[in-house]
C-alpha cells in the first residue's frame, strides 16, 4: 500500500503550550484511518495543519507526494475537508453554497456542475437543493458540508469530528456516506472522533492524548493489546469460592456480590470455572472492548 | 474565482436585510431630520427673497446624503468580510485553491458594487423628493458628473473602509464601528448642520476627512445648478454686494475654503484618489504582512 500521508516529527506549540510534541505516521492510501483522543489532545491541530490552515513549528509533512507548506496549493487541490463546525453560508441554498466554493478550484464550468451534482447525489441532498442552507437540520447541513467537500474530487477527505453533535439515526447515515465513499470510490479517508464505535470501524486508529501518540493499530490489535477479557463470577458460596482462588494463586477483584478475574484470553475462564464448579450461581465471560482499550491506553475515560 | 466570490458576497448582504438597513441607518437619520425639522429650519426666510429657495437647500442635504450613503454602504458590504473571519468560513476559502489577494479582491469588489447601487439608489430617491417638494430633475450633464463622482466616492469610501476594517476581528466590534460610522458620518460630512455653523476647530476636522471632499464635489454639481437655476437669476438684476454668494457657497460647504484661498474643483478630486491609492496601498501592505496561515 501507498502512504499518502507523511508525518515525520510534527510539533506545534501555541504560545507556552506544547499542543503537538512531536508525533510521525503515515496514512495508507485508500484506508479509513481514525485520530481517537480526548478533547484537547491535538487531533484538530494536527489536521488544521495538514490541511494547510495552520503553520507548524518543525516536522515535514508529504501529502500525496506534495511537500507541505512548499506545495500548499497542489494540496489543497487534492484534498475535501469536513470542519467540525459547519462554514457555509446560511443565507445561501444548497446549490448556491457548492456552486461559489466549487468556483474557488481549478475547474470549467461544465466540469463543476457535474462535480456539483455528482457530489449532491453522493450525499443525497439532491431534493434540498434549492433551500437555503440556514433552514436546515443538522444531519442535511452535515450532507452538505460533505458534499462541498467532495465538489474537487479530492483523493483524501479529512472530517474533523464529522458525527458529534448528531442524534443518532443520523450519525449512522453520516457514517453510512462516509463508509460508502471510502468502499465504494476508495478515497482516503481521515477522520478524527471521540467515538469509540467509530474509531472501532476505522482500518487503522491512532490514539492521540496530550500531544503525542499514545497508541496505535488496527482496532483488533488495540482491542488486544490494551483491553484485558475478563470472566465475572457470582460465587453461592461467597467464602468457599474466595478460598478455592486464593488456594490456586488465582488474582481477582471483588464489585458488589460478583468476583472478577482478568483474563488474557477468554479461553483461560475454562479451568478457573472447572476449579469452581458447584460453587456458584452464575458466571459472564467479557471481551475487551475499544472503551477499555482507551481507558487502558490513556488512563481516563472518554469525554463525550 | 472572484466574480464566483463576488456573486456570493452580492447575495449575502441583499439577502440579510438587516445589514442592508445598518449600512443605510446614518442616511435614514439624516433625511429622517431634514425632513421632520431641519430643513424648515435651513430653508427659513430664504424662501421669500429666492422663490423657490427649497429646491436649493433640497440639492443641499441631499448632494450629503450621497456623499455619506457612499461610505456606509461600502462599511455594511465589508461586514461580510469580519463575518467570515468570525464565523470561521474564512477557512473554507483557505483551504480551497483561491489565492489571498483573489479573496481580497473579492471582497472589495463586492463591496464597490454595492457602495454603487445604493449610492444610485439614494440619488433616484433623493430626486424623488426634490421633485416632490417642487424641485427640478438634474439635466443631464449634471446627471453623468453625478455619478463620476459616485464612482470616486465610492472607491475612496472603500479603500478607506477597508482599511479600519482590516484591523477588526469580531462581529461586535464591527457593529459599534458602524453604528459610530453611521451617526457620525452626518457631522464628518458637514450635513447635520452647514458646516459654516460649526466651530472653526470642527471645520477643519471635517475638511481634513476625505469622503467630505466627495459632498463638496456633489454639491458643487448638484447643489450648483439649483443655484444657477433659482439665485442666479434673481441676484442678475440686483445690485452688487446684496448677496454675499462666496460666503454662502462655504457656509454651506459647496466650497471648502483655508483662509482666503478657496479649494478648486480639481484639488478634491486629487484627495479622492489620493485617498484611494493611499489607503489600499497600506491596506495591502498590512495584509500581506500577516501570516498566510494562521491568521
Amino acid at each position: 500500500m501507498r502512504k499518502i500521508i507523511e508525518v515525520t516529527g510534527l510539533q506545534k506549540r501555541y504560545g507556552a503550550v506544547e499542543a503537538v510534541k512531536g508525533i510521525d505516521f503515515y496514512v495508507e492510501e485508500g484506508k479509513l484511518f481514525a485520530f481517537l483522543g480526548p478533547n484537547g489532545a491535538g487531533k484538530s491541530t494536527t489536521i488544521n495543519i495538514i490541511c494547510t490552515l495552520l503553520s507548524k513549528d518543525a516536522g515535514t509533512i508529504l501529502v500525496d507526494g506534495h511537500e507541505l507548506d512548499k506545495e500548499d496549493s497542489a494540496i489543497r487541490d487534492e484534498i475535501g475537508i469536513v470542519f467540525q463546525e459547519s462554514v457555509l453560508d446560511p443565507l445561501l441554498t444548497v446549490k448556491e453554497n457548492l456552486m461559489t466554493r466549487g468556483s474557488f478550484y481549478h475547474l470549467e464550468k461544465e466540469a463543476l456542475n457535474q462535480a456539483i451534482n455528482e457530489a449532491m447525489k453522493t450525499t443525497d441532498i439532491v431534493n434540498i437543493a434549492n433551500r437555503r442552507f440556514g433552514t436546515l437540520s443538522g444531519g442535511q447541513r452535515r450532507r452538505t458540508d460533505i458534499a462541498r467537500a467532495l465538489i474537487n474530487h479530492p483523493k483524501i477527505l479529512f472530517l474533523d469530528e464529522p458525527t458529534t453533535g448528531l442524534d443518532p439515526q443520523t450519525r449512522k447515515t453520516v457514517w453510512k456516506t462516509i463508509e460508502q465513499l471510502q468502499k465504494e470510490q476508495g478515497m482516503t479517508v481521515f477522520l478524527t472522533t471521540h467515538y469509540m464505535e467509530e474509531a472501532a470501524m476505522a482500518d487503522y486508529v491512532i490514539v492521540i492524548d496530550n500531544g503525542m501518540i499514545a497508541a496505535k493499530g488496527t482496532p483488533a490489535e488495540l482491542k488486544e493489546k490494551y483491553s484485558t477479557d475478563s470472566v465475572m463470577i457470582e460465587p453461592k458460596n461467597r467464602e468457599k469460592a474466595i478460598a478455592v482462588l486464593k488456594n490456586n494463586h488465582i488474582e481477582f477483584r471483588e464489585a458488589s456480590d460478583l468476583l472478577i478475574v482478568d483474563l488474557a484470553q477468554t479461553l483461560e475462564a475454562l479451568p478457573i470455572l472447572a476449579l469452581l464448579e458447584g460453587e456458584i450461581t452464575s458466571f459472564q465471560v467479557l471481551n475487551g472492548t475499544m472503551d477499555d482499550a482507551f481507558i487502558g491506553i490513556t488512563g481516563k475515560e472518554i469525554r463525550e | 474565482m472572484i466574480i464566483g466570490l463576488v456573486k456570493r458576497n452580492l447575495r449575502i448582504y441583499f439577502r440579510d436585510k438587516a445589514s442592508v438597513f445598518f449600512s443605510l441607518l446614518g442616511v435614514f437619520v439624516i433625511i429622517g431630520l431634514y425632513v421632520l425639522f431641519l430643513g424648515d429650519m435651513i430653508v427659513g426666510e430664504s424662501e421669500d427673497a429666492f422663490p423657490g429657495f427649497r429646491y436649493v437647500m433640497d440639492s443641499w442635504i441631499m448632494s450629503g446624503v450621497i456623499a455619506a450613503a457612499s461610505i456606509t454602504t461600502t462599511m455594511g458590504a465589508f461586514g461580510i468580510m469580519v463575518d467570515d473571519n468570525a464565523k470561521h468560513i474564512m477557512k473554507d476559502f483557505k483551504v480551497a485553491p483561491i489565492k489571498r489577494w483573489q479573496l481580497v479582491l473579492g471582497y472589495v469588489i463586492s463591496s464597490i458594487i454595492i457602495g454603487l447601487l445604493m449610492s444610485l439608489i439614494t440619488l433616484v430617491l433623493g430626486e424623488l423628493y426634490i421633485i416632490l417638494q417642487g424641485g427640478q430633475l438634474l439635466g443631464v450633464i449634471t446627471l453623468i458628473e453625478t455619478l463620476a463622482i459616485i464612482l470616486l466616492s465610492v472607491s475612496a469610501s472603500s479603500a478607506l473602509v477597508f482599511f479600519l476594517v482590516s484591523f477588526i476581528k469580531s462581529q461586535n466590534a464591527f457593529g459599534t464601528a458602524s453604528t459610530l460610522l453611521g451617526t457620525l458620518i452626518g457631522f464628518f460630512m458637514g450635513v447635520y448642520v452647514p458646516i459654516g455653523n460649526l466651530p472653526t476647530g470642527v471645520q477643519l476636522v471635517v475638511k481634513c476627512f476625505p469622503i467630505a471632499h466627495s459632498g463638496v464635489l456633489l454639491r458643487k454639481v448638484m447643489m450648483g445648478e439649483a443655484i444657477e437655476r433659482i439665485i442666479d437669476p434673481v441676484l442678475a438684476g440686483a445690485p452688487e454686494g446684496v448677496f454675499d454668494m462666496a460666503a454662502f457657497r462655504q457656509s454651506l460647504g459647496v466650497d471648502f475654503a483655508f483662509g482666503s484661498y478657496v479649494m478648486p474643483t480639481w484639488m478634491h478630486i486629487l484627495v479622492l484618489v489620493v485617498t484611494s491609492l493611499i489607503f489600499y496601498g497600506l491596506t495591502i501592505l498590512v495584509v500581506s504582512k500577516r501570516k498566510a496561515k494562521d491568521a
